[in-house]
């Protein structure tokens, strides 16, 4: 397959002149679209509370104070939950990419007995809705003691079959004499997993990490099943606190926001490529 | 002894299964064995922590079929899934053939798009509602102005699933502009060039070049987004909870509600999300079913 780079989309191309201009526009207004909710968030959240509920409302503020991030501070821990979306991100996304890696690995460059019937099993639990399997998990983390506990949020969450799939197509793709060569220089299956294996992998397994990361950061329905007391919740639940029906906190809730979408903001502006990687190996089938 | 073991264990046929126990049993534990429960869960009469337990047979699916605001919910969920996906979809696809090049351009127009999936369903949930709130909303009054009425959507029993819908496009189909374009871009160069001797023009070329490209793509990502719509929960129940009025309840939310908020009947909420599980399941074999007809059909796929 030839590949030309083509800096400008074929159809965009297409279009005349004037046709083309519109389509700018067009593109920006969107920009526009999804950028103001965001930075009026960002702004609001340094405005002072009486331009808050001032008529008309302005875009930016006039003068930018930290009063609301200290109203936060006064109102919920935020402190703890942010710990709590830590641990609980960064359990999951390192044990997961383990678990994932070595799986996909085994399933991309091992022959082994009922490896077929494993694999279907793996392909068939990915059908399967969370919402089905909600209620008896919710058990199962009761009947073994775990809800509530971190233990209880991290260890269900330690295998992905989509990463698992993600992983062991990468696999598939490595040279087939590398087992040898690790053979040969005395290394165990192991040996040449995590020496030679997983350093070749490192794009993969960013990308990886990054989508498991992300995905913990920002998930809602789980931490809201297995925990319950304010001691373990996590930041994504705990802003909730500012979205009831009567708030009135305006301030305040702009601030959350802006705390809780910032770790995610950063790794978006440092591992871009990884987001990217991520959506795109979703999309693809098989 | 130790090295006969370390020895046998160390085996290719024999290391995979070491490779693959963490993964399979956790997965064994917390996703096969809770569907497997679930279909005694369904026959129970059971609560939160599990008191009183009692066996009813298949009284709670004959329940759920006279529920009235399960019914309801499935018509909420029915609308949701109507609008989101397929005016989503064409967005995205209109948008993802303006932004498919690899210039500087294009990839900043990408970036800025897929930039809602870092904002978590609440930190969405507190921009919307405040950015659309009547009182201190900068966008209810940039809609005014605009000449549009001035409205608290997110209260208004009509239109409150319609603000929730295009919501979920506005963060959604930067992700599917992104699918798109990947897979536009891996249409083989080859097919255009032989197009172009053969005189086919630009638009010419993208209907009957990049559209059957990227089709089984189209196929994939509309059946996940089908079955995704089925699921919604996590924009609901941050937005409305499912309110005013139960107008945004849908599938999920009410069966979320009737399992952790109100009656605590986990029983009955395991029924009916059986039922959601039977109604996807057929409805992807049916898509999956067009997808390859329609492959075989046209051969053009990928």
């Amino acid at each position: 397959m030839k590949k030309r780079k083509k800096r400008i989309s074929p159809v965009a191309q297409a279009l005349s002149v004037s046709c083309r201009a519109f389509t700018i526009l067009f593109l920006i207004l969107l920009v526009l679209l999804i950028l103001a909710p965001v930075v009026w968030m960002f702004f609001s959240a340094f405005r002072p509370p009486d331009q808050i509920v001032e008529y008309p409302p302005r875009f930016f503020p006039k003068n930018y104070v930290i009063q609301n991030f200290r109203d936060v501070y006064k109102m919920i821990p935020v402190n703890k939950y942010i710990l709590n979306s830590f641990i609980f991100s960064g359990s999951v996304t390192l044990g997961s990419t383990l678990l994932n890696s070595m799986a996909g690995y085994a399933f991309a460059r091992m022959e082994f007995k009922g490896k077929n019937v494993l694999f279907m099993m793996f392909m068939a639990s990915m059908m399967i809705p969370f919402q089905v399997i909600m209620i008896p998990l919710f058990m199962i983390v009761f009947y073994m003691g775990m809800l509530d506990t971190y233990r209880g949020l991290i260890i269900p969450q330690l295998a992905g079959v989509g990463g698992i799939f993600f992983l062991r197509s990468f696999f598939i793709t490595l040279p087939a004499q590398l087992e040898e060569a690790g053979r040969l220089d005395g290394l165990t299956e192991f040996g040449i997993f995590f020496r030679i294996m997983l350093p070749l992998c490192k794009t993969a397994l960013m990308t990886q990490a990054v989508l498991s990361f992300s995905g913990c950061w920002n998930n809602l329905l789980w931490p809201l099943l297995i925990t319950s007391s304010n001691d373990k919740r996590m930041l994504a639940n705990g802003i909730m606190y500012f979205v009831g029906q009567n708030t009135v906190n305006y301030g305040p809730a702009f601030a959350a926001g802006v705390i809780s979408v910032l770790p995610l903001l950063i790794l978006f502006v440092f591992g871009q490529k990884y987001f990217v990687n991520s959506i795109v190996s979703s999309g693809i089938k098989g | 002894m130790l090295k006969r073991v370390l020895k046998y264990w160390n085996k290719p046929n024999h290391a995979a299964y070491l490779f693959v126990a963490p993964a399979f049993t956790v997965l064994l534990l917390f996703s096969l064995l809770p569907l497997i429960i679930s279909f005694f869960i369904s026959t129970l009469d059971v609560t939160t922590y599990f008191s009183n337990i009692k066996f009813i047979g298949i009284d709670n699916f004959i329940e759920a079929f006279h529920d009235k605001r399960f019914i309801r919910s499935f018509k909420t969920t029915g609308l949701f899934i109507l609008f989101d996906v397929p005016v989503g979809m064409l967005f995205a696809m209109l948008v993802a053939a303006l932004v498919s090049g690899t210039g500087l351009r294009d990839k900043f127009f990408r970036t800025v798009y897929i930039l809602p999936i870092i904002c978590s369903s609440t930190v969405v949930a507190i921009m919307w509602k405040l950015f659309l709130n009547p009182n201190v909303g900068w966008g209810v009054y940039f809609l005014e102005r605009l000449g549009f009425p001035k409205l608290a959507i997110f209260s208004n029993r009509d239109l409150a699933i319609y603000g929730i819908i295009f919501i979920s496009i506005w963060r959604g189909f930067g992700i599917t502009c992104i699918i798109l374009v990947a897979a536009m871009q891996g249409v083989a160069e080859d097919l255009y060039d032989a197009a172009v001797l053969d005189g086919a023009g630009k638009w010419a070329q993208f209907w009957s070049i990049t559209v059957p490209g990227i089709s089984s793509t189209l196929w994939f990502l509309f059946i996940t987004r089908v079955v995704g719509s089925f699921q919604v929960f996590d924009l609901i129940y941050t937005i409305t909870n499912g309110g005013p009025n139960h107008s945004t309840e849908t599938v999920v939310s009410y069966i979320y509600s009737v399992a952790f908020n109100t009656d605590n009947r986990l029983g009955y909420a395991t029924a009916m999300s059986q039922i959601l599980f039977v109604i996807i399941l057929a409805v992807s074999i049916i898509m999956y079913a067009k997808m390859i007809s329609q492959e075989k059909e046209g051969g053009n796929g990928k």
